[in-house]
């Protein structure tokens, strides 16, 4: 049954693999914020092929399973000479897989400014890329901010799957306990544990933040 | 309500000779030469040839979708004329010149040509995530290239002659429509452009907000060597402020000449029948 004392003995070393989870958590969400700007730009572009490659990449990337996406940035690089760490190449694939989501979320965003920005912005002659930068992209982003909060949870929750490609993150060091000590109980009941703290207060502030958006 | 204005412009040396005359002596700062529009098969403008002098002030009067807008539209390059041709000071806008064959004009182009030309629209597009200073100073710290300094003093002088020197650290959503049309005046002035456009500037507004914005308008009028395209529905606005009445419908200009001739001695029975509607109200 539950044992306090071995509970209490394996909680440090769960708690530092939470910091790789939370650090590959942070820094995958980077990239598909990045990435997925860009590709919403790419697909709006009035050059095709960028726009035509942007549109395939999210098809692609959304029609295969990220396991699958993970294992061959992991597994099938390597052949063709590029190695990478379990954690770059995790958050790059987690990275890419939920770009391709915060790029929809970044088209929701700019299709909701009015026509009559884009005239005024034009009547005064900004350059196409001080339209973005002062006028588009700061109306547009602030209302989806709560949309890629949960973009944040979702991935953060995403990350035992960085387990089968050896990232040693929360849910591979309780797997590596359990199997030393054949206890099990312990060992996920606190990743559980720790996984519903971290989700629901963040999805708290989460829904903080969109209540002081709709203030504004 | 009055509004305390002294406008940066100089006083026109031929402001006073008639406009007919000046149009021989000036070369046009805005030509539309044969120019066309159709959305699919709906022919909006047809044929339109038209010349407005430096300076000139031009009102477009004429029922709702009779090409009005539309004309304005294509001088600020918001939309493409389907055939014909833009020039502004003598300078193609929608085409350029490339080894005597005439082509597409590129973004470069339209960017150095629009510079010459302002635009007040009906809805204001104020940028609302910005303050009303930012607002009027943005462009000319953007586009003009001027420093924070020198684009805010340009801009802060803009807002008082407007009127709005104190709310200036506000944002579009604290203003009334007449305040914000205004600042959308002061945003387009700000950019010195030789000719502004006024797309309705009034129609969006409570009736008790439409004289300031009027009075606004008339006092930059009165002041400038620049020109004036003026789309409006306040018919003694045009009288008032306009060297030329145009009559538009059905996407041509059906009667034109001073205010005087079109508002007393209309000839066509189209501008007759307008203007008695007018009259009723």
């Amino acid at each position: 049954m539950w044992n306090w004392e071995y509970a209490f003995k394996i909680l440090p070393e769960i708690l530092t693999a939470l910091k790789i989870t939370v650090s590959a958590t942070f820094v995958a969400f980077a990239v598909a914020l990045v990435v997925g700007l860009m590709l919403t730009l790419a697909r709006r572009s009035n050059f095709k092929p960028l726009s035509l490659f942007a549109g395939g990449f999210v098809g692609f990337v959304r029609s295969t399973p990220l396991l699958v996406q993970l294992y061959f940035i992991f597994y099938v690089l390597p052949e063709y000479g590029l190695s990478l760490t379990p954690f770059v190449a995790g958050v790059i694939g987690l990275g890419l897989h939920y770009s391709t989501y915060l790029a929809e979320v970044y088209r929701g965003g700019i299709e909701s400014i009015p026509p009559g920005q884009w005239e005024a912005a034009k009547a005064l002659n900004f350059s196409t890329l001080n339209t973005w930068k002062k006028i588009i992209l700061p109306q547009s982003i602030p209302p989806v901010i709560p949309v890629m909060g949960n973009y944040l949870i979702t991935m953060f929750k995403e990350t035992p799957i960085l387990s089968a490609i050896t990232l040693v993150e929360i849910m591979q060091t309780a797997k590596m306990l359990g199997s030393h000590s054949f206890r099990y109980l312990e060992a996920f009941t606190i990743v559980g544990v720790l996984f519903l703290v971290l989700s629901y207060s963040s999805s708290l502030m989460v829904r903080r933040l969109e209540v002081r958006l709709n203030l504004r | 309500m009055s509004v305390p204005l002294k406008l940066i412009y100089n006083e026109d040396p031929t402001k006073n000779i008639d406009c007919e005359v000046r149009k021989n002596i000036v070369r046009p700062i805005v030509t539309y030469n044969n120019i066309s529009k159709s959305y699919g098969d709906l022919q909006v403008l047809k044929n339109i040839d038209l010349e407005i002098a430096p300076g000139e002030k031009v009102a477009l009067i004429g029922p709702s979708g009779s090409g009005k807008t539309t004309l304005a539209r294509l001088l600020m390059t918001l939309e493409e004329p389907t055939s014909g041709t833009i020039e502004v000071e003598g300078e193609m806008l929608w085409h350029q010149r490339v080894n005597d064959k005439l082509i597409k004009a590129n973004e470069k182009h339209l960017h150095q040509v629009r510079g010459n030309i302002g635009m007040v629209f009906q809805h204001f597009n104020l940028f609302p995530h910005m303050t009303i200073l930012r607002n009027v100073m943005e462009a000319p710290r953007n586009v003009l290239g001027l420093s924070k300094e020198e684009a805010k003093e340009r801009a802060v002088k803009m807002l008082e002659q407007v009127g709005l020197s104190s709310k200036i650290d506000a944002y579009p959503a604290q203003l009334s429509g007449g305040q914000k049309q205004r600042v959308a005046i002061a945003r387009a002035l700000v950019m010195r452009p030789k000719v502004m456009l006024f797309d309705e500037p009034t129609s969006a507004l409570d009736p008790e907000l439409v004289g300031e914005v009027l009075e606004v308008i008339k006092a930059i009028a009165s002041e400038g060597e620049m020109a004036m395209l003026l789309i409006t529905h306040e018919m003694d606005f045009a009288k008032d402020v306009a060297d030329r009445i145009l009559f538009f419908d059905q996407g041509r200009i059906i009667e034109q000449g001073p205010p005087k001739k079109i508002f007393n001695n209309p000839e066509s029975e189209r501008l007759q029948t307008f203007l008695s509607r007018f009259n009723r109200h």
